[in-house]
């Protein structure tokens, strides 16, 4: 798992992260980039969830590398538009930049 | 709403032509949400069965799990058997297996002739059966051929056998032979046959109703939309009226000339004009579908008519994960 993620799930209000997790999931399963998915971020999420996990900080932090790399658009108008976190979506925007280069 | 006093039991259908991690979250949710059974598709052309069975296997605990259903064309009978034998060591007690004839369309892409679809799987169950009790199997049948097939590890367990039938010789040799019985129908009016068929294999074979599963596997959709619901059950609902014989089609009334359209559009891959065609009348015919309340009511109806699970099949609701919860709240709660 990219530990940057960590980073951005601290920007998250943790009243908000139940919510968000419910958002996030949708957005993933629903996706049809399946193939962007790597294995083992499948496998992380799949142990948190198991746990019921996925509004944990490294659940959120799975699931949002998760959102991020199929949905990234989405994911941001999430996160800005439902959410008004306009702090996590420059956090994102950092590491998704980060990322590209 | 009448009320029925049954134990129904609940199965949900995956496809796995989704990625394993999406099958397995839906999985995980259904157990939760108090799902019986699970029972995945076996086709060659979407991802392997036993494989998906495997990962589900080792991220459940209690849900019982199979193909639902294989068949003995594709796969060998030792190799069924080898296969559920492992899963049954991974998740001890919790495996079933779904075996039926297989359909015609996905056997034709190989190459491969449904020869006496009957025999074959009477024969795969015996074989299937005889590998498990750790047998080395001798066998001279009409379809298959055994020369002593044996294991080299010792079998646990017993896992029963559901026998995926439709045509009425099948679900006769279904109640026969079987465990369980898995039955493509939606409507009373198909299960109450169905179960005609299977009762006359009980008879025949001196055992009781009750110690065969009968299960109707449906086309099921749910949603607190009824529109919703129904939207997406009618891409299904097309392929079933598309695939389902003359006889089947007139016990609904269902226009075959209407079929026949959908059968040409959908061949076109014209599915705007497939999907338009879909009537309410198919779609209450071929599908469970819905609001909670009104599923409720459809449920209550299979269980007059005898079935004691009842299978969630594609497409579950608008929402897959959706529909688990609300299926979890509000329907299975209610029986």
């Amino acid at each position: 798992m990219d530990m940057t993620y960590h980073k951005v799930v601290e920007t998250v209000p943790v009243e908000k992260r139940e919510a968000i997790s419910d958002k996030l999931i949708d957005l993933v399963l629903t996706s049809k980039n399946d193939e962007k998915m790597p294995a083992s971020l499948a496998n992380t999420l799949l142990y948190h969830w198991q746990r019921n996990l996925l509004a944990s900080d490294s659940g959120l932090a799975t699931l949002l590398e998760a959102a991020v790399l199929l949905e990234p658009d989405k994911t941001v108008e999430v996160l800005e538009q439902e959410f008004q976190l306009v702090s996590t979506v420059k956090a994102v925007r950092e590491v998704f930049m980060k990322a590209e280069k | 709403m009448e009320e029925v006093i049954n134990v129904v039991k609940f199965g949900i259908e995956f496809v796995p032509r989704e990625p394993y991690w999406k099958i397995i979250y839906y999985a995980i949710q259904a157990e939760r949400r108090g799902f019986d059974y699970l029972w995945i598709t076996d086709h060659f052309n979407n991802r392997n069965v036993y494989v998906t069975l495997a990962a589900t296997a080792i991220y459940t605990n209690k849900i019982t799990f199979g193909p639902g259903v294989t068949n003995p064309y594709l796969v060998n009978s030792v190799v069924t058997a080898q296969a559920v034998a492992t899963l049954n060591e991974i998740a001890p007690g919790r495996v079933v297996l779904g075996i039926g004839a297989g359909d015609k369309t996905t056997l034709d892409c190989v190459g491969v002739e449904m020869q006496k679809p009957l025999t074959a799987v009477q024969e795969s169950i015996e074989i299937v059966r005889r590998m498990m009790s750790g047998e080395s199997v001798v066998f001279k049948g009409d379809v298959f051929t055994m020369a002593g097939a044996k294991f080299l590890f010792k079998p646990r367990g017993k896992i029963p056998v559901y026998v995926g039938a439709q045509g009425p010789k099948m679900l006769e040799l279904a109640g026969k032979i079987g465990d369980g019985v898995l039955i493509n129908a939606c409507h009373p009016k198909d299960v109450d046959y169905a179960v005609e068929c299977v009762k006359k294999g009980v008879s025949e074979a001196c055992k009781k109703l009750t110690d065969v599963d009968i299960a109707a596997y449906t086309s099921f959709s749910v949603h607190e939309d009824l529109k919703k619901a129904t939207k997406a059950a009618v891409p299904v609902v097309s392929y079933i009226v598309a695939g389902s014989p003359s006889i089947v089609l007139e016990r609904h009334g269902i226009d075959l000339k209407k079929a026949e359209e959908i059968r040409e559009a959908l061949k076109a891959s014209e599915w705007g004009r497939a999907f338009g065609l879909v009537s309410p009348e198919m779609i209450e015919a071929f599908s469970v579908c819905g609001t909670p309340d009104v599923c409720i009511e459809r449920i209550n109806q299979l269980l007059k008519s005898g079935i004691s699970q009842f299978v969630v099949g594609s497409p579950i609701g608008p929402s897959v994960r959706k529909a688990i919860d609300l299926i979890g709240e509000k329907i299975i709660p209610h029986f």
